[in-house]
């Protein structure tokens, strides 16, 4: 019986199982040490933020630029909240994840009927905003000296009469903490996915105006779906602010937003198992990158002309992503032949 | 019979083009009436601006005239338009490409169900009642409009006519009093026609009322009971359909002044 329901799985459940099974295992095999771990980490971080950002591209169809701005957000929120008034870490995620959605209506509720490129611009706009208002409010952020002293996150045991463990240089905790996190942000965004909300956001991605005709608000879906993105934005960020202990706006600059977007557009704009895949690839190459470039006699920073590169690549070959959602992997394929048939011709004619 | 849908007067200007002028006319409760007129004669315009896609630029647009759910449609959102029970069909055919068949009708659903973000998490019980009753319903509407597919092929993979019927099925599941059809026929061989008229009888018999804006004639003369022809944003004539087909005046604007006198 037992057997017989276990084969209703398809393939790419227990490719998906397995990968959890492994990530759970990982440090306890001979691979992993305080780098693996760490880089890891970085990972998880990623695959939160970029199945955050996924919500506005690739479940709504909307070009979003800004998206660091609420991950800075978050970042700060968590970093003075802990600095002045000492909040637990579990206190602060959530109030993290409610003001970066609060900031993601008040950002969305008057641009979000901006269509296309000018959304984009806005949004943009705004990430820029919060890196400024970040370094010159030094009163409140001390600007570009960053945050220091931000404590490391806690499990408090106490109510149960146990200890109040700090997760200081402790990779491993960390570890299974963001690891915890990616798991209920995944959770989430599945549940939503096979919901009439995101059915919703699935009409207005393919076609705005069918969409309005089955009555969908457009503006109230879009800015839902803004502020859903917007609070994982924030949550990504109070945990990254609790994790590295001191911030600085110069970690919230326009750059990290387009590398979480060539994440999610790289894995499968949509396809919520192909961005953290995309996060997974690209957070591996940067860390490899790391340290080829130098031998290379090439600056560091030089790396995101090979993000750049990649790119290119994946547009000439996969251009839906290494997962494209089917149909779009479908739609591709026969734009692609139609293609070739017409180059086919034109060389006949020629 | 009453009237399920009153157009008094209405008009709308793009700039200086006058798409509609002064266009009135009622649709009876129960009846499939034809909008039939020459390419660019502004039937699209009128549905644009009943459905809430466009502003009508003057005049009236009455749902239930008659009793006291009486409504003006005009300017109103196309969405609060679905939701009081008037849906479509486009002329170019609009599903969401890259979802499934149930998908599609499924948001048909949406403006008759309610659940939020925090039913979506949690599963809640209602939620999960309310996900059943949309399946339900969804699949209902397909198995009515006669929909044999795969439901859950890609609704862009489908054929033209069965895509057609599809968009008909998700019109239907926003539970409409009003459908209106935008060149439903458009593209169809003979069968696929026949078996059009077929499905929007039934769909009256079900208690909705048919507009249809349609080029093809057999489909209007065997499916309408009533035509409203309008020319150049005007209304030219009203009637059975066999009578307005002889109409000179009808003739005239499909075919130039030439064909009317060879007719009379």
């Amino acid at each position: 019986m037992n057997i017989l329901a276990f084969s209703q799985y398809e393939r790419a459940d227990w490719v998906r199982l397995g990968c959890l099974v492994a990530a759970i295992l990982l440090p306890f095999t001979p691979l992993a040490n305080e780098y693996v771990l760490h880089t890891c980490i970085l990972i998880f971080l990623y695959m939160i933020l970029a199945l955050g950002l996924n919500v506005v591209p690739g479940f709504n169809g909307l070009l979003d630029l800004g998206y660091v701005g609420f991950y800075g957000i978050g970042a700060y929120t968590a970093g003075l909240l802990t600095v002045h008034y000492g909040l637990s870490f579990w206190v602060i995620l959530p109030l993290a994840a409610i003001n970066g959605a609060i900031w993601g209506v008040l950002l969305g509720a008057p641009t979000l009927r901006l269509t296309g490129d000018y959304f984009a611009i806005v949004t943009f706009g705004f990430s820029e905003l919060v890196v400024l208002f970040i370094t010159n409010e030094t009163w409140l952020t001390r600007g570009p000296l960053g945050l220091p002293g931000i404590d490391p996150p806690s499990i408090d045991l106490s109510w149960l009469g146990g200890p109040v463990i700090w997760l200081e240089g402790d990779s491993l905790g960390v570890y299974y903490l963001v690891m915890a996190l990616v798991l209920v942000t995944l959770f989430v965004m599945y549940r939503i996915q096979n919901s009439r909300l995101g059915r919703a956001w699935f009409a207005i991605r393919d076609d705005e105006l069918a969409a309005v005709s089955c009555g969908i608000n457009l503006l109230v879906y879009k800015v839902i779906a803004f502020a859903i993105s917007a609070a994982f934005g924030a949550v990504a960020g109070a945990f990254y602010a609790r994790w590295v202990t001191v911030i600085s706006p110069d970690a919230f600059l326009f750059w990290e937003s387009f590398f979480i977007l060539c994440m999610i557009v790289l894995g499968g704009l949509g396809n919520i198992w192909g961005v953290m895949l995309g996060a997974a690839i690209l957070v591996s190459l940067g860390e490899v990158l790391r340290e080829i470039l130098p031998l290379l006699g090439l600056p560091e920073n030089s790396r995101f002309l090979f993000y750049g590169l990649l790119m290119v690549v994946m547009m000439r070959l996969r251009p839906a992503g290494m997962l494209p959602i089917a149909a779009v992997a479908a739609q591709m394929k026969t734009t692609s032949k139609r293609r070739l048939a017409w180059f086919k011709k034109k060389g006949s004619a020629a | 019979m009453s009237p399920i849908l009153e157009i008094k007067n209405l008009s709308k200007n793009f700039g200086g083009v006058k798409a509609l002028q002064d266009i009135s006319f009622d649709i009876g409760r129960g009846e499939i009436i034809g909008l039939i007129g020459p390419n660019g004669a502004g039937k699209t315009t009128l549905f644009n601006c009943v459905a809430g896609v466009e502003k009508p630029s003057s005049g009236q647009i009455i749902f239930h005239p008659d009793d006291d759910t009486s409504v003006q449609v005009g300017g109103k959102k196309p969405e609060h338009v679905t939701k009081l029970g008037i849906a479509r069909t486009f002329q170019n055919i609009r599903l969401f490409d890259a979802l499934t068949v149930l998908d599609n009708v499924k948001i048909g659903r949406h403006c008759r169900t309610r659940s939020n973000f925090f039913g979506a998490v949690f599963h809640t019980p209602s939620q999960q009642q309310e996900e059943v009753a949309i399946e339900r319903d969804a699949r209902a509407a397909l198995d009515f409009v006669g929909l044999k597919v795969d439901y859950h092929a890609m609704a862009s993979s489908l054929p033209y006519g069965e895509q057609r019927r599809l968009e008909i099925a998700r019109a239907l599941a926003t539970d409409p009093k009003l459908l209106m059809l935008d060149e439903p026929a458009a593209g169809m061989n003979p069968q696929e026609s026949k078996e059009l008229m077929d499905l929007i009888r039934r769909v009256r018999d079900s208690g909705v009322t048919i507009l249809l804006i349609e080029h093809d004639m057999k489909v209007v003369m065997g499916v309408c009971e009533r035509v409203v022809v309008i020319n150049y944003g005007q209304w030219l004539a009203e009637g059975n359909p066999h009578q307005v087909a002889k109409d000179p005046k009808v003739i005239e604007a499909y075919l130039g002044s030439g064909a009317a006198c060879d007719a009379a």
